[in-house]
């Protein structure tokens, strides 16, 4: 329910997703108008959230399994810099985000629909609709299999995931919501102790690092983990989510500095927890088990004979963790599309009866990804296996779009993307771009692909 | 409906509502459409290069799905 208020001449209708959204703004602008460096911790512990939501979102079941695979598959080598790359390329892929939000106070979808009408908008509503839903459903898949290696039945472990997905939802305010599941998503930092547990050759790891080898050969397999590692950190999604929650948690142009450092804070978290779940299935290269078919509790009991019962639960309860925020951030990214789009209220801040349609397509969207997970005998592998790489193709057309708003002088003013940005975020296009082809070319025409190197 | 939804804060809370938003962060404001921008030729080409490119990949995709699938 709304009313209405007078203020000067013209009459403003105050909502209570406004009134929330001010009690936010207030506290900013305490702490900014306070000096010094507690002032600015302050306002990090404000400002935080969206940046390091998305990327640790981001570190969901499949990105994991992918990791996990990395490591078993090719051990310490040239993956665990290129890891960190891929969260460099999402960096200056988010950073856009922020600056939109900040200047427009729009959702992308939001933005794409109105600025470029809504054929383009329909597109990439259905690139993203379709991608998260097949995430989704990878999500409830990571959660059942890290709750199977407990001996939890599938259905209880989908009942775990909506409890906590509710648990955060039923505070109806943004900050809260944000809270709770930045706290869920710290537990992706698991992957590190499990990592420490193997007593990693930490000589391999610098070698790794400094000179990115040894390096894989090429061949399918390669490329399809390393799109798959790629799709592990840059998808549609994440563009959607963190555009629309820093509209939602109220961030203005003057919070684009701290805005930045959430973003690059949760790469450096997100890369982290990467990173040592490479290291923490390395030994299972080292090894020589074979890895052909491993999912999420798999890669749990594999290592359980290497770093014992304890450590082999934390690594299943990390694939938990993994599926749970990305379900939680995955969906809410959904529903704010959804409302952007159907000019439908659209907001965390929102109570039931304001947005029932927003609380609804979040919950519709959780509900029926995980009742597919919990028909028995359906090929669930397949759709954790294309999930990242359908990530990766349907990235060059977002970032086209992202690329036109965020250098779109309308709506941006004097923050449109200096060159520099601009050479950067078109490296990335073309690089998942051709990613794309070569993946497309070793399925379709092995002999080309043969030829140009590959086996 | 909650309590909260139904009782309006005073004006006073009002008057600090709207000194704390910026105008276009109101609900309100964002009823009012972003004009629509023209594309132009080269950007419909790329847009429209990208879909294809996008088309066919799904396209190969569901196709590799289906050799694993056999």
């Amino acid at each position: 329910m709304k009313f209405t208020a007078t203020q000067t001449e013209a009459e403003v209708v105050i909502t209570h997703e406004d009134v929330d959204r001010a009690h936010d703004r207030v506290r900013v602008s305490d702490a900014r108008a306070r000096r010094g460096f507690s002032s600015n911790a302050r306002l990090l512990w404000l400002l935080a959230g969206p940046g390091v939501l998305v990327m640790l979102g981001e570190n969901d079941g499949p990105s994991m399994l992918s990791y996990a695979a990395t490591g078993a598959r090719f051990g310490i080598g040239f993956f665990l810099p290129f890891v960190v790359v891929t969260f460099g390329m999402a960096i200056v892929v988010q950073e856009m985000t922020v600056r939109l939000g900040a200047a427009t106070h729009r959702g992308h979808a939001e933005l794409i629909f109105e600025r470029f009408g809504p054929f383009w908008g329909w597109f990439s509503m259905i690139d993203l609709g379709i991608g998260n839903f097949l995430t989704l459903i990878t999500e409830f898949i990571a959660i059942r299999a890290g709750l199977g290696f407990f001996g939890v039945p599938a259905w209880a472990a989908v009942l775990i995931a909506f409890v906590v997905l509710y648990a955060a939802l039923m505070s109806h305010r943004y900050w809260t919501w944000e809270r709770i599941t930045l706290a869920a998503a710290l537990f992706n930092l698991i992957f590190i102790p499990v990592a420490l547990m193997t007593h990693p050759n930490w000589h391999s790891v610098g070698h790794a690092f400094a000179t990115w080898k040894p390096l894989p050969g090429f061949n399918k397999d390669t490329l399809l983990i390393l799109l798959a590692d790629i799709g592990a950190t840059v998808t549609p999604w994440m563009l959607f989510f963190q555009q629309s929650a820093t509209v939602d948690k109220g961030m203005t142009t003057k919070d684009i500095r701290f805005g930045r450092i959430d973003t690059v804070l949760g790469a450096a978290l997100a890369s982290a927890a990467a990173v040592a779940t490479i290291i923490a299935t390395a030994p299972l290269f080292a090894h020589q088990m074979t890895t052909g078919n491993y999912e999420a509790a798999e890669f749990a009991q594999a290592l359980e004979p290497i770093i014992g019962h304890f450590g082999a639960s934390l690594f299943a309860l990390g694939m938990v963790e993994a599926g749970i925020v990305a379900a939680i951030t995955i969906s809410t990214s959904s529903a704010y599309a959804f409302g952007e789009v159907a000019r439908k209220p659209h907001s965390l801040n929102l109570p039931v009866g304001e947005g029932k349609s927003f609380y609804a397509v979040l919950t519709l969207c959780a509900v029926v990804a995980a009742a597919i997970v919990l028909i028995p005998g359906l090929p669930l592998v397949y759709v954790v296996l294309i999930v990242n790489v359908v990530a990766v193709l349907a990235m060059p057309p977002a970032l086209v779009f992202l690329y036109m708003l965020v250098n779109d002088k309308e709506i941006m003013g004097d923050l449109v993307s200096p060159p520099w940005a601009n050479i950067l975020s078109g490296g990335v296009v073309l690089t998942l771009t051709a990613a794309g082809i070569l993946f497309g070319i070793s399925i379709i025409a092995p002999n080309i692909f043969a030829a140009l190197g590959g086996k | 409906m909650t309590k909260k939804n139904i009782i309006p804060p005073p004006p006073s809370d009002q008057t600090w509502v709207l000194s704390s938003l910026e105008p276009d962060q109101l609900v309100k404001a964002k009823k009012h459409p972003i004009p629509r921008r023209h594309l132009k030729g080269p950007e419909l080409l790329i847009l429209w290069t990208l879909r294809l490119y996008l088309l066919f990949m799904m396209a190969v995709v569901g196709y590799q799905v289906w050799i694993a699938a056999r």
